[in-house]
């Protein structure tokens, strides 16, 4: 049934009709309202699972290892400081391959402080080996959450998942979702019976333990590094599984070619300015004689980097507009490494990429900026980079 | 697509009067998106949301800088902000007052005003301009009813404050929808 809803409730929505058994949460501005929701079916009876208000994100992180080492489905959210306060468990719960599910509602990190969203948080995260998806809209969230528990649980992947939402562009904005039913969801989401080794009292073990041979060590972070390369096979498995079952297309789950197949420029977005982004290319391929033929490319799976896909959908183009809502000082956006790596590996002719970093800090993109880009970067000769906004 | 933008200041309900104008329209059957500017929320100071409606499904986000209506809760906002920032040709201003404002009607906006003011002190005895702005703007705009009103109130509100204050809310909305009038 459809009905209105903000990004927050959207996640709350998902983690409870995936049934997960344990949520670990600490506030952060701007993701408080899916704790708060969740935190109200709790006292009122609707939500079935043990939930835990600890007394910081890296305690949060660090109980959430502890409850799904257990083999319980678990659930929680974040933000930004949070995110990164997180850091060390981030890297213990991926490598101890424990399929957590959490909800990142970006916002920019500090100093110095803002509350606006842009993506320098969880980017910043590209190294930690957990699966990241990163939504345009309420729908997706909804859908990603869902998907993600099966993504993370699946045994050739094991590992926990991320889903980004944009802060405050989709958190606190309402729009219309279609939620399934509960037998619909349980269909899709059978519980999770994990098969390797987890915690239970008659049968102790030991995980995440020193392995100071460094030959193991590399052992394990190979079959962490392959755990994740799998994830770009479960994600398409489970995305197709997902339209037979609920309707919704999310193509091969990866990346989002949107009027791509003629276009001479293709602006590359991700999250909730995609939308946005593809209202401007539909303008643009209106104008009459001055239309332009442009197409977009969002990406939707950030880690792991799906390189021939993206290779794919950008070799036919001319001119490339890169709309970077981060910034990692001293490099540029944190995209164009591997969006250049992708084409230096897998096409012939190289297109040219100008590159915007822009939404810092929540400054808002619109139409038209999309439309300026698209004009820089058809002028575009040696590979520009600009500042907006 | 149907662009609102709302302009009022912290504390007198501007924020959800665009989600009871977004719930409302979306129980007409539109496709709605709705949203607010936040910043150091507080009391007084000038805050702006925002509302889309569309028979498609909208794409566009973010701040609204080409409305088709801009409602003013609170005409001291009309020396410090300019709220008729690209406010479409022909487009439609509604401001809680009662005074006259030709400089608007000269631009060729459609200004219309209704003393939501002092409806609100009557109905609900504190300074909560929204309900009554929202009376006036379903009168002019023709895009929400009072029972589609009623019940995003309900949605939003009502768990909160119960049916005897929803009923009051609608007593203004009411009122504001008899008495707004076009400058």
């Amino acid at each position: 049934m459809e009905h209105l809803a903000s990004g927050n409730e959207t996640a709350a929505i998902a983690a409870k009709m995936s049934r997960a058994s344990c949520m670990p949460v600490f506030p952060i501005t701007p993701q408080t309202e899916i704790i708060e929701t969740l935190a109200r079916w709790k006292a009122n009876g609707e939500l079935n699972a043990e939930f835990f208000t600890m007394d910081s994100e890296h305690s949060v992180m660090s109980a959430a290892v502890g409850c799904s080492a257990t083999g319980a489905r678990t659930f929680t959210a974040t933000s930004s400081q949070g995110l990164t306060l997180m850091n060390e468990i981030l890297f213990i719960a991926s490598g101890m391959r424990l399929p957590i599910v959490m909800a990142n509602v970006s916002r920019g990190l500090s100093a110095p402080i803002t509350l606006w969203s842009d993506h320098t948080d969880f980017l910043n995260q590209k190294g930690d080996g957990w699966v990241q998806v990163h939504a345009q809209d309420n729908q997706e969230v909804f859908d990603s959450l869902v998907m993600a528990f099966k993504i993370s649980e699946d045994r050739k992947v094991l590992l926990p998942s991320m889903v980004n939402l944009d802060g405050y562009v989709l958190s606190y904005t309402k729009e219309p979702i279609d939620v399934p039913t509960q037998k619909e969801i349980d269909k899709f989401l059978p519980p999770y019976k994990p098969k390797h080794a987890f915690f239970k009292p008659n049968k102790p073990l030991i995980q995440g333990a020193a392995v100071l041979k460094p030959e193991a060590y590399t052992y394990f972070r190979g079959q962490h590094h392959l755990a994740n390369l799998n994830a770009l096979e479960v994600i398409q498995e489970v995305c197709k599984d997902f339209k037979k079952k609920f309707g919704r297309d999310y193509g091969n789950g990866l990346i989002e070619e949107y009027k791509t197949n003629d276009a001479d420029v293709i602006i590359v977005t991700q999250g909730s300015i995609s939308t946005t982004a593809k209202a401007a290319v539909n303008e643009m391929r209106k104008g009459g004689r001055r239309k332009t033929k442009v197409g977009l490319l969002r990406l939707r799976t950030i880690t792991p980097w799906p390189h021939k896909e993206v290779a794919k959908a950008l070799q036919g183009a001319k001119h490339i507009a890169v709309f970077e809502k981060n910034v990692s000082p001293g490099r540029g956006g944190l995209m164009m490494s591997d969006l250049k790596a992708s084409l230096y590996d897998h096409t012939k002719k190289k297109p040219i990429i100008t590159e915007f970093v822009m939404g810092l800090g929540g400054s808002p993109e619109s139409i038209q900026m999309f439309k300026h880009g698209v004009k820089l970067a058809k002028k575009d000769r040696k590979g520009e980079v600009h500042w907006l906004g | 697509m149907y662009k609102i933008r709302i302009h009022g200041r912290g504390g007198q309900g501007g924020k959800l009067a665009s989600k009871i104008i977004g719930s409302a329209a979306f129980l007409e059957g539109h496709e709605v998106q709705d949203f607010a500017r936040y910043g150091a929320e507080r009391r007084g100071a000038p805050v702006e949301s925002f509302v889309r409606i569309d028979k498609d499904k909208i794409l566009e986000r973010g701040y609204i800088s080409d409305p088709d209506c801009v409602i003013v809760l609170d005409e001291t906002l009309l020396d410090l902000v300019d709220v008729t920032y690209g406010l479409k040709k022909n487009g439609i201003i509604i401001i809680n007052t009662i005074k006259k404002y030709p400089k608007f009607k000269k631009k060729g906006f459609k200004v219309y005003s209704v003393d939501a003011a002092t409806i609100a002190m009557k109905h609900l005895g504190k300074p909560m301009y929204n309900t009554a702005m929202l009376g006036a703007f379903a009168n002019i705009s023709d895009l929400i009813d009072f029972e589609h009103i009623k019940q995003a109130l309900q949605h939003e509100i009502g768990k909160k404050v119960g049916e005897d204050y929803i009923q009051k809310n609608m007593d203004a909305v009411h009122e504001a929808y008899e008495e707004v009038v076009m400058q």
